[in-house]
């Protein structure tokens, strides 16, 4: 069996790029997010990392972060766009159509909208002979844009067509934020949402949400917000999001443990999704996807 | 295609903001420089000048130039067999050549380096569709870049005259499945081109969406693969150069007496309002369409 609908992400794992991508495609992910620094950080060089990405019969969900882009001046502003047309070719060697790029949480970043939307149509425009699609991020403790409402904004606002949003589930369900802000959201912008979970009731503080951000999450399923987050995809669904839900799990325990096992909760998570939450909201479909589930 | 239209903001700095006239040159790199030449000599091409330290030559009738790249650094890695010849560049005639380039480089556009280039002097570029390059020149009145970089081939006849009043009349660019909307994005923003609606069509190869250049002389005409090539591998790239001509039949007949030979098939043949060549050298492909070039003010 397959999982279509699901991609596992390079991060969420610990060990060399090749034994990750080996994990993934025998927990069944037909796809994952690639990490620009485990294809650079490749012991046998980038070459060889796009060619295990390449040789590993994993699809390529996209390649991130490009962080700190927007609202930057002059010779920052160009190196800035230097970094992003170095991670558009890797991006495209890979055979990735997505790049993620997080809300800049830079001191330096100038906070005006119509210099942030400037840049990120300037990206936009770099991506397209590449075939790359660019999915603006959230961030809580960004400046620019510290969640998917603010960078729907901006993004709405671009009007570019391959200029679109990243949405991590963690934002929302970690700032409580109303569902019915994604009613404002054309369903065809968001490329790419992003998933887990995370074991606290609560995330009081920034500096806590923080660390929790990027060293506590659980998949969904497994933590304690499941009723959140499934009522999230299932809003989703409703909407007509047909893209990929990518399981993007930082977790200081996962980074201690083998790559299949945590793989395998990656899989739980996503079977979990599939018949709890996804098969109750949009039965139609659903039966497509057990029908080609079968085939496999 | 009209969501793609309704979607379109006009560039703000009017409708041409770099001064676009024409088509300068269009170029073919290719590693057998002799078949495309004799297979542009029978298309009425005569060449005119040879690069002074490159493997480049230089072919015209009336307003059109034909750039033969065969410098094998040049050479696109990504068409196979290498022999085939691509369209690998194209020229756009502007105010001035420098201010469009920094304009069109600040908005998003790729830099080419200096060395990668066909010419010597220093003539910018970006990338464009797959491995080709779009060239800023603004030397084309008076004075051109020929001039500098190329040394004209002894007696031979510098401005030869066009073969039924042939004239550059737009380029047909393959890209990926729902690339279009992307495209239309990146030619309007930057260069200032327009999406012309669906009922406007020339010629006899009615697919995909046309733009329009900002001096509405000249078209790029972009095309998805269709429904069962949608997973097929397929590079985006420069697929065929379209040839304005007042009386498409007559051109016809005055190029099959040359050589060249047109589809006749059911669905594609020659008739008033265009024709297509057959494939030659590979996949090289030249369309006809019915045009005044007396409509278009920006030639020479």
């Amino acid at each position: 069996m397959i999982i279509r609908d699901f991609g596992m992400s390079t991060v969420s794992l610990a060990g060399p790029l090749d034994a990750k991508l080996v994990a993934i495609r025998r927990a069944g992910f037909s796809q994952a997010m690639i990490s620009a620094s485990e294809i650079v950080g490749h012991p046998g060089g980038v070459a060889a990392g796009v060619c295990a990405v390449h040789h590993s019969g994993v699809a390529v969900t996209g390649l991130e972060t490009l962080r700190n882009f927007e609202g930057l001046d002059g010779r920052l502003h160009d190196y800035k766009v230097d970094v992003a047309k170095s991670m558009l070719d890797l991006c495209q060697d890979l055979g990735g159509r997505l790049l993620i790029v997080e809300a800049s949480t830079s001191s330096h970043a100038n906070t005006n909208a119509d210099e942030i939307i400037r840049d990120l149509r300037t990206l936009a425009i770099l991506a397209i002979p590449k075939g790359v699609r660019i999915a603006f991020k959230g961030v809580s403790w960004s400046r620019t844009a510290s969640n998917f409402a603010a960078a729907g904004e901006f993004v709405l606002r671009a009007n570019c067509r391959n200029l679109g949003l990243a949405i991590d589930a963690f934002d929302i369900v970690a700032a409580q934020a109303p569902l019915d802000d994604l009613d404002a959201i054309d369903p065809e912008q968001i490329f790419v949402v992003q998933l887990s979970d995370f074991t606290w009731q609560t995330v009081p503080s920034i500096a806590e949400n923080t660390a929790t951000k990027t060293r506590f999450r659980v998949f969904p399923g497994e933590g304690a917000h499941s009723d959140e987050l499934a009522a999230f995809v299932s809003r989703l669904d409703v909407l007509g999001y047909s893209g990929v839900y990518s399981f993007d799990v930082y977790n200081d325990d996962y980074q201690q443990m083998p790559p299949d096992a945590v793989v395998t909760r990656a899989r739980r998570a996503a079977e979990w999704l599939e018949e709890t939450v996804l098969r109750q909201s949009l039965p139609v479909p659903n039966i497509e996807r057990s029908r080609r589930t079968a085939q496999d | 295609m009209t969501n793609v239209l309704e979607h379109e903001a006009v560039p703000e700095e009017g409708p041409n903001p770099l001064g676009i006239s024409g088509i300068e040159f269009i170029e073919f790199a290719t590693s057998k420089p002799q078949a495309l030449g004799g297979l542009l000599e029978k298309l009425g091409f005569r060449p005119v000048a040879r690069h002074r330290s490159r493997e480049v030559e230089l072919y015209r009738q009336g307003s059109m130039n034909i750039v033969v790249n065969s410098q094998p650094a040049d050479r696109p890695h990504t068409v196979h067999p290498a022999e085939t010849p691509v369209l690998s560049a194209f020229a756009l005639r502007v105010r001035d050549a420098e201010a469009a380039f920094q304009r069109v480089r600040d908005l998003g556009g790729w830099e080419i380096p200096v060395r990668a280039r066909a010419m010597e002097l220093n003539i910018p570029a970006i990338h464009g569709a797959g491995e080709s390059l779009i060239y800023f020149v603004d030397r084309y009145n008076e004075f051109s870049i020929y001039d500098i970089d190329f040394r004209a081939i002894p007696s031979v006849e510098t401005k030869p005259a066009a073969i039924g009043d042939l004239h550059f009349f737009g380029i047909v660019q393959y890209i990926g499945p729902d690339r279009t909307a992307d495209w239309v994005w990146f030619y309007s923003q930057l260069f200032g081109f327009t999406p012309l609606p669906d009922r406007v069509r020339f010629g006899i190869m009615p697919k995909g969406l046309l733009l329009q250049s900002p001096c509405r002389s000249f078209f790029l005409q972009l095309i998805e693969p269709e429904d069962n090539a949608r997973h097929a591998a397929m590079e985006e790239h420069l697929q065929r150069i379209g040839f304005g001509t007042p009386d498409v039949m007559a051109t016809v007949a005055l190029l099959e007496k040359r050589g060249i030979e047109f589809l006749t098939s059911e669905k594609v043949h020659s008739n008033d309002r265009g024709a297509l060549t057959k494939p030659c050298l590979g996949s090289v492909m030249f369309e006809l369409v019915h045009d005044e070039p007396s409509i278009h003010t920006a030639r020479r």
